[in-house]
């Protein structure tokens, strides 16, 4: 049943089977376009001129100066948490085999929020570099308690899917809880809650680089395991795949990953859990292809929701996590509707 | 399952034929509640930043003329009224959707019933800020309904029947897309961080007598309505067709049910916020504690709700006195492993 659920949703579109190179190539182009032009949105208009002089080192002015040192990090970032965001989500749904899989479903964003955030206020002064490890800590400790509690002689799809709600429900209270103990400004409070790239500056940046570019390549390189594992236990195991180990292993790079991106931007959901469904529906079920489209989708969601977030109405900041949350929730709805049977 | 000629009723998600209601049981469980409601009114009474002695209380009911009987009157019985009449709501509203929707896990919280009268609530506050009071409790209805009617037509419009476990996922999605909604009018209408999270989790740290006048009526009519449609409930408990053949109309004791958990449920969030799993988990308590009868588990749950709302009102002081965590928060961290628990005997294995 459960390579039935995969197999519904490795559906090939002509363009994509033949050119994939081509069509993938103009979604990084495209990428990059808005990358450029995103730099030059935000509370304070910058012209493009202003963002080019940015980019080639002259900050003689002050729009050029914004530039460099608070829109670039967060474009920097969207791509860093747009990508690790996307390949957890993509490595989670081909190892766990199952469409609803994603960082927040299964309770990892909101465990690595809440203990990111308990490591920042229990100790002031923290080295943020301590950060990463401690919601990688707390994302596996959620995600292992959503899979055991959602274990009843196999944990269903749909199961885990709600045990997750509620797992992240609780860690979300955890935030509310830790952000009344010790009230920080409105801002802060909600990028803890809905994840957001407001402030943020290159120090994050080099919180998160690390982790993204050891863990997505290693991911890349085992994509192929991934597909012997979707094959199902028994004929992977056939092939000489050491099933077992090769699972967990991916599961931990998974939560890694995404637990890097929360710990820099707070708990965004629901691009673990698109991005790589469209990816598999654009270029089909072969992870190669499909996680590293997955992380392009990813890093589109992300400039798009912190575009929008900054630009619809400066100097408001409305978080990204807001943005994708109206996006995602009715593509899980979507989701939800369409795997019904 | 073979059912006599006596109603015994027959709650569709536990398969087990035996539940008949003992009234020594429910005597107990009656009195437990009703001597957990006094301490804990009288104990949200006297605590707080500033301690009072409860020989005062008597006094403050009429006139205030200290500031002691000054703090009794306007700040702490308020809360404390607000906190019992909104549990009742939502956890009456709970049992209703439950025996409405034949679904252990229908709620208005999960359902996105309250999300919704948080969304138009606020909408309606951030479009016209005057706004308050009796209005907002009308739109909070509207918004309550037509989330409820979404999600239940998106989770029935996958091939096959609605199983309990699709319909809670389909509603805490709308739920959490309608809160981020939420979340964006807030930051568009730059209130203070206070009311933010007050319309995020929900909690009864800013009632006034105000609230509780614009909730009493509302209030009156659900439960009076709730209550006297216990006997079509205990009906529809035996199933459709079962209650059909008892002379029940169904579709209509679904639309009356449905009409009041929006009542209810309209009108506590439109005052409190959504507090979290009160109407999940109060009614499943209950009808472990005291069989599902709903003549005698509609009360209960509305005395258990008060109960419940009351305590994490008042464990809600205790966190850290100056700043006080919204009870919100303390239900949803109670209520989530409930919820784990019933997803968990769920006996859903396809997809």
């Amino acid at each position: 049943m459960s390579t039935a659920i995969v197999a519904q949703h490795v559906r090939r579109t002509t363009l994509a089977q033949r050119y994939p190179h081509v069509l993938m190539g103009s979604l990084g182009v495209l990428a990059v376009v808005l990358s450029f032009y995103s730099l030059s949105v935000g509370a304070t208009e910058v012209s493009m001129h202003d963002v080019f002089n940015a980019l080639t080192g002259n900050t003689s002015n002050q729009a050029a100066q914004i530039v460099v040192d608070f829109q670039l990090p967060r474009v920097i970032l969207a791509w860093l948490v747009g990508i690790a965001l996307a390949v957890s989500g993509g490595v989670m749904q081909g190892v766990i085999r199952n469409p609803l899989a994603a960082p927040d479903v299964v309770g990892v964003t909101k465990g690595a929020g809440f203990a990111g955030m308990l490591l920042l206020l229990a100790i002031p002064g923290v080295p943020v570099l301590a950060v990463v490890p401690a919601a990688f800590v707390g994302g596996l400790l959620a995600a292992a308690l959503v899979y055991l509690l959602a274990y009843r002689r196999g944990a269903t799809p749909v199961r885990i899917a709600l045990v997750g709600v509620a797992v992240s429900a609780a860690f979300e209270a955890g935030i509310r809880f830790l952000l009344v103990r010790n009230p920080l400004d409105v801002s802060a409070a909600l990028i803890w809650l809905t994840g957001s790239l407001f402030g943020r500056s290159m120090s994050s940046v080099y919180e998160i680089l690390p982790w993204v570019v050891v863990l997505v390549p290693l991911v890349l390189i085992w994509a192929r395991k991934l597909d012997v594992l979707g094959l199902g236990d028994d004929l992977a195991a056939g092939l000489g795949e050491p099933v077992e180990k090769t699972r967990r292993l991916l599961l931990l790079f998974a939560v890694a990953l995404a637990s890097s991106a929360v710990a820099v931007s707070g708990t965004i959901g629901f691009i673990g859990l698109i991005a790589p469904h469209m990816a598999r529906r654009v270029f089909g079920g072969r992870h190669l292809a499909s996680l590293p489209s997955a992380a392009l989708f990813g890093v589109l969601l992300m400039l798009f929701a912190d575009m929008l977030g900054r630009g619809l109405a400066p100097p408001l900041e409305i978080p990204a996590g807001l943005v994708t949350a109206v996006i995602g929730g009715p593509y899980f709805l979507y989701l939800l509707v369409k795997t019904g049977k | 399952m073979s059912q006599s000629t006596t109603v015994v009723p027959q709650p569709t998600e536990h398969r087990r034929p035996k539940i008949v209601t003992s009234k020594q049981r429910v005597t107990w469980v009656a009195l437990v509640l009703l001597a957990l409601l006094v301490v804990g009114v009288v104990w949200g009474l006297s605590i707080g930043s500033q301690h009072i002695s409860l020989s005062r209380l008597p006094g403050a009911i009429f006139r205030a003329d200290e500031p002691d009987e000054l703090i009794l009157q306007s700040i702490r019985m308020p809360r404390v009224v607000l906190a019992l009449m909104v549990g009742g709501a939502l956890a009456v509203a709970g049992a209703l959707m439950q025996a409405v929707a034949a679904n252990p896990l229908a709620a208005p919280e999960i359902m996105g019933v309250n999300a919704g009268a948080v969304f138009v609530v606020v909408l309606a506050v951030t479009v016209v800020p005057s706004l308050s009071g009796a209005p907002t409790i009308l739109l909070a209805f509207g918004g309550a309904a037509v989330a409820g009617v979404s999600v239940m037509l998106l989770a029935g419009s996958g091939r096959g029947r609605v199983s309990p476990v699709r319909l809670a996922l389909a509603g805490v999605t709308a739920s959490s897309l309608l809160i981020s909604l939420t979340q964006v009018l807030i930051i568009f209408d730059e209130n203070s961080a206070d009311s933010v999270l007050f319309w995020l989790v929900g909690g009864v740290n800013f009632a006034g007598w105000g609230d509780i006048r614009n909730l009493l009526p509302w209030l009156v009519i659900g439960l009076v309505g709730a209550f006297s449609m216990s006997r079509s409930l205990n009906l529809l408990a035996l199933g459709d067709d079962m209650a059909r053949g008892l002379g029940q109309n169904v579709e209509r004791t679904r639309l009356l049910g449905s009409a009041f958990v929006v009542v209810l449920s309209g009108a506590a969030v439109s005052v409190a916020g959504p507090v979290a799993f009160i109407g999940l988990i109060v009614p499943h308590i209950i009808r472990r504690l005291a069989g599902s009868n709903y003549t005698v588990l509609l009360p209960l749950c509305a005395a258990a709700g008060s109960v419940l709302v009351l305590y994490a009102d008042i464990l809600s002081r205790y966190v850290k006195p100056p700043y006080e965590v919204p009870a919100g928060v303390v239900t949803a961290l109670i209520g989530a492993p409930i919820f784990v628990y019933l997803a968990r005997r769920q006996k859903v294995t396809s997809s």
